[in-house]
């Protein structure tokens, strides 16, 4: 699943004149194309699920790709797992499923 | 027995009639009175006893003896005197001259040698006929003629070689080259021709050496007009050696024509083989083994009625006429037994000298390898005859040692030639053994170069094999040549998976072949062993980890360097996410943990650029709440255009420059201090960096007031300095690639000290305790107690380099191969 991010800023041509006294030294970025280098993070304040120990971003032990296709899911508690991760704990209980961190009632946050 | 005094007297006159006789005789090879008187004397003292006969018989031989060595040795070397003085050489000797001094050396003593041979058969014939007379003479005459003629043919030869000048075995040899040599000219003229027909014979040739023969009879019958004008040559070259056999030389001849063959084919060999690899000379040199020495060899043997076993005394006797029948034509002979065994020692030896001259080239010709797969065919076609395949090895290692592995030789030629032993020496023993042997080496020494690792992933991944001013090896890609070899590889695969059946299994049986005596019997068996390049170079690396690794960081870089990457063909796809936003940025999105760990560099961007990486991490933020992005400010790529007064320049670099030009348009000029704190870049790092600009011509530096501050200034006017740079001012400059600083990933050395990390403060509780460590103690004693979380894994060249790290660091020290801490 791709997700383009479009966004139309009025930055085509970016110019940046340096103000020089002689005027004879003049640089003009004329145009510019940044292609920047970025990684991603869930941002779920611990580094793996507490159920399959598989790092938050990576993915769980089902899965072969992070991210969207296997996303956390934060429970009443505050506490995340993969979503894959703690719907198989979930299902397996059979009354009221608790969180497996602190075995608060299970709640999907908000 | 009782003599009388008349008896006496009979004796005493006949005996010494009988010396006279025979002074007479061997003098000046008496008349037939002589002859007469001769034949009496000996009947008289026959009739007197066996003891006088003897006695008679020993002073005839005596006296031949003594007349042989006045008449017949001494003179016969007296022709050669000339050349025994001649000490330096005798190349500067006409071959004709020897020819004719040796011709009429040998028919005079020859000549000598028949006339005695003439007396001492009267002399067996006096006996002979006294004995008829005898009634109850059951004597053997035979026994006694054959004895007589070999004790004869003893003592000529015992003269003979008791006066043996030392160059004369030297002289013969020189002949017998010169003649063969006339002939192989001869022969050569026609060889052309032949050539042709020796091609469409190849056909039916499949039938190994005997039916080869019988072949050349073949070919011998159109060829017999031609033969005749040799058949003169063999056959004085025949005279030559029949009559030195029967000097008693027979051995000595034998030695001296065949090392002039073997020296001519040796010389046929390294003429026809020379340096030029492309084509194979096997055949030609089969070819010519069959029309020159076989052919003087066939003639000569026939000549001399191929009696190498034959009685001396026998051949002596037959007349030169009797001995040539109508064998000596060589269309109507059936290949001798000796002919076959000439032909396979020739053969061997031809073989042999190839293999010699190929082994020694073989480091050039697997240079050049694929052109010269001909010669890696004979060289493997005469090492299965041969089966000196040791020497190969041991050869071919100490080139190796000399010529390639060297600190001169880049890895990467290194790895091209390995590449090439492989497949050179794959078609020569299919089943690896000598390519284990010959590899060794080369592994182990490229385990020692630090670049080897990054140098095969970058072959294996780059089509350009690596090196971009590619020394020689016209980009033949490692990869493709693998891919293809995989293919080939796999197909047998497939067949060996799918034959299971009986008659499969049967042909499999069959064509089992032992291993090779020198196999290593620790490194399995023949069966099921493929020689897997790719396998073989991952093995230099160490193990199938460490190349991944290596890998990962290979493929990781060029992913980032790229800006415009089609996502979905590639295999990592999924590591990198999402593409193209705004208009003048867009970023590569990668998931952490799919990654080697990214070098992190610090860097201020240019607050616009700053301003819009934080937009683009908002949106995202929104879109894919709630994860975030974390900005790897130095990396990526920019494409920039910088417009001065008069003209424009484009460059494509990596964030680091980018930030740092973006600098100068607010401000001209800068001290490297304030530089770097704007853009939050170390001094050291940003001197390094800067340095790009200053050579495409954008910056000056100059020194300032403080000596340790630099000053940048931007150019005034834009001299053109970069002249390479070319036209119009209007250049694109390729990413600024500075390998070492830039790499955007950890590399794996970096990755290897991190995780050694852990060990250095129990290799320093230990050499605490223990005082002073070797390598391998350190080594064993980590192994066994860091078997809890991480366990241990390292290797012993990795403990060692990171140990040698400790050292540079001044932490620990290094002497006679034990470590201590540095005090």
């Amino acid at each position: 699943m791709k997700v383009k991010l479009l966004l139309n800023l009025v930055l085509h041509s970016v110019e940046f004149f340096s103000p020089n006294a002689e005027g004879t030294v003049i640089l003009v970025l004329h145009e510019y194309r940044w292609h920047a280098v970025a990684s991603w993070t869930w941002d779920a304040q611990d580094e793996t699920c507490g159920i399959c120990r598989m790092a938050f971003d990576g993915c769980c032990s089902d899965c072969k790709l992070p991210g969207d296709d296997c996303p956390l899911i934060w429970g009443a508690c505050n506490h995340a797992f993969h979503l894959h991760c703690i719907l198989k704990w979930v299902n397996t209980q059979t009354s009221q499923a608790h969180c497996p961190m602190c075995r608060r009632e299970w709640q999907f946050k908000g | 027995m009782n003599f009388n005094d008349d008896t006496l007297q009979e004796i005493c006159q006949s005996f010494s009639g009988f010396c006279a006789a025979v002074k007479s005789l061997l003098n000046d090879s008496g008349d037939l009175s002589v002859r007469q008187d001769f034949v009496t004397h000996v009947q008289t003292l026959c009739k007197h006893g066996d003891r006088l006969r003897t006695l008679a018989r020993d002073y005839f031989l005596r006296s031949l003896e003594e007349a042989f060595e006045k008449n017949g040795a001494s003179r016969f070397w007296r022709h050669f005197e000339n050349y025994s003085k001649i000490e330096e050489d005798l190349e500067k000797i006409d071959e004709d001259e020897i020819q004719r001094v040796l011709c009429k050396a040998l028919e005079e003593i020859c000549l000598v040698k028949e006339d005695q041979e003439k007396w001492l058969l009267i002399f067996v014939q006096a006996l002979q006929s006294y004995m008829e007379n005898v009634p109850d003479g059951k004597y053997n005459f035979e026994a006694e003629k054959d004895y007589l003629l070999s004790k004869y043919q003893l003592i000529v030869s015992s003269i003979l070689m008791a006066s043996l000048p030392r160059r004369f075995p030297e002289i013969l040899r020189w002949y017998f080259k010169g003649r063969l040599e006339e002939l192989s000219t001869i022969m050569g003229g026609e060889l052309n021709e032949e050539n042709e027909c020796q091609d469409r014979d190849e056909m039916d040739l499949d039938d190994k050496s005997k039916c080869r023969i019988g072949e050349m009879d073949i070919d011998e019958c159109y060829r017999q007009d031609k033969f005749s004008e040799n058949n003169k040559l063999v056959k004085n070259i025949g005279k030559v050696v029949r009559d030195l056999r029967n000097l008693g030389f027979t051995s000595m001849t034998e030695d001296a024509y065949a090392s002039a063959i073997f020296l001519l084919l040796k010389d046929k060999v390294h003429n026809l083989a020379g340096d030029d690899y492309r084509s194979s000379v096997l055949d030609s040199i089969k070819g010519w083994i069959q029309a020159v020495p076989l052919q003087f060899l066939n003639a000569l043997l026939a000549y001399l009625g191929d009696s190498t076993s034959f009685d001396q005394h026998s051949s002596a006797l037959k007349s030169p006429l009797a001995s040539q029948p109508s064998s000596s034509y060589p269309g109507t002979s059936t290949p001798s037994q000796g002919l076959v065994k000439w032909k396979l020692r020739l053969e061997y030896f031809a073989y042999e000298t190839l293999q010699d001259l190929r082994i020694a080239k073989l480091f050039e010709i697997i240079v050049d390898y694929p052109e010269s797969s001909p010669a890696i065919e004979d060289l493997k076609q005469c090492l299965e005859y041969t089966g000196q395949h040791s020497k190969l090895v041991e050869s071919f290692i100490s080139a190796l040692k000399y010529r390639l592995l060297t600190a001169g030789a880049s890895t990467n030629d290194i790895l091209h030639q390995y590449v090439s032993t492989i497949k050179a020496l794959r078609t020569i023993d299919p089943a690896g053994i000598f390519l284990e042997a010959v590899g060794e080496p080369i592994r182990d020494y490229l385990r020692g170069r630090k670049d080897t690792t990054k140098c095969i992933v970058t072959m294996l991944t780059d089509g350009t094999s690596g090196n971009p001013n590619g020394s020689g090896n016209n980009g033949d890609s490692l990869l493709e040549e693998l891919n293809r070899d995989e293919e080939n590889q796999e197909n047998v695969g497939l067949d060996d998976a799918f034959n299971t059946d009986d008659k499969q299994a049967w042909v499999d049986a069959q064509r089992w072949e032992p291993d090779p005596v020198e196999a290593d019997p620790t490194k399995g068996s023949q069966n099921r062993r493929k020689v897997d390049i790719f396998g073989m170079i991952v093995s230099i690396i160490g193990s199938k980890d460490q190349f991944v690794n290596e890998y990962r960081v290979v493929l990781a870089e060029k992913l980032l360097d790229k800006s415009d990457y089609d996502i979905d063909s590639e295999i990592h796809a999924e590591s990198v996410e999402t593409g193209i936003s705004l208009d003048n940025l867009d970023a590569t999105i990668i998931s952490s943990n799919f990654w080697p760990p990214i070098q992190d560099e610090a860097l201020i961007l240019p607050e616009p650029v700053d301003h819009l990486l934080s937009d683009y991490a908002r949106r995202f933020h929104e879109v894919k709440t709630p994860r975030k992005l974390l900005w790897k400010k130095n990396l990526g790529t920019v494409k920039l255009e910088l417009q001065f007064e008069d003209k424009a320049m484009q460059f494509t670099v990596g964030p680091v420059h980018a930030a740092i030009i973006m600098q100068f348009q607010e401000q001209t000029s800068w001290t490297s201090k304030n530089l770097a704190a704007a853009t939050g870049i170390p001094v050291d790092v940003l001197n390094r960096r800067i340095s790009f600009w200053i050579s495409k011509g954008v910056l000056t530096e100059s020194l300032g007031t403080d000596p340790s501050d630099h000053v940048f200034t931007l150019v005034e006017g834009m001299v053109d300095t970069s002249k390479n740079s070319g036209n119009g001012g209007n250049s694109e400059e390729l990413l600024a690639v500075d390998e070492e600083a830039e790499r955007s990933v950890a590399s794996v050395e970096d990755q290897l000290r991190k995780e050694m990390m852990v060990y250095e403060k129990f290799i320093m509780g230990m050499l605490t305790n223990f005082g002073s460590m070797a390598l391998d103690r350190i080594h064993n004693t980590l192994k066994m107690f860091c078997i809890a979380d991480p366990p241990y894994d390292k290797s012993l060249q990795q403990l060692q380099s990171f140990l040698s790290g400790l050292v540079s660091e001044e932490k620990l020290e290094l002497r006679d191969g034990m470590y201590f801490l540095k005090k």
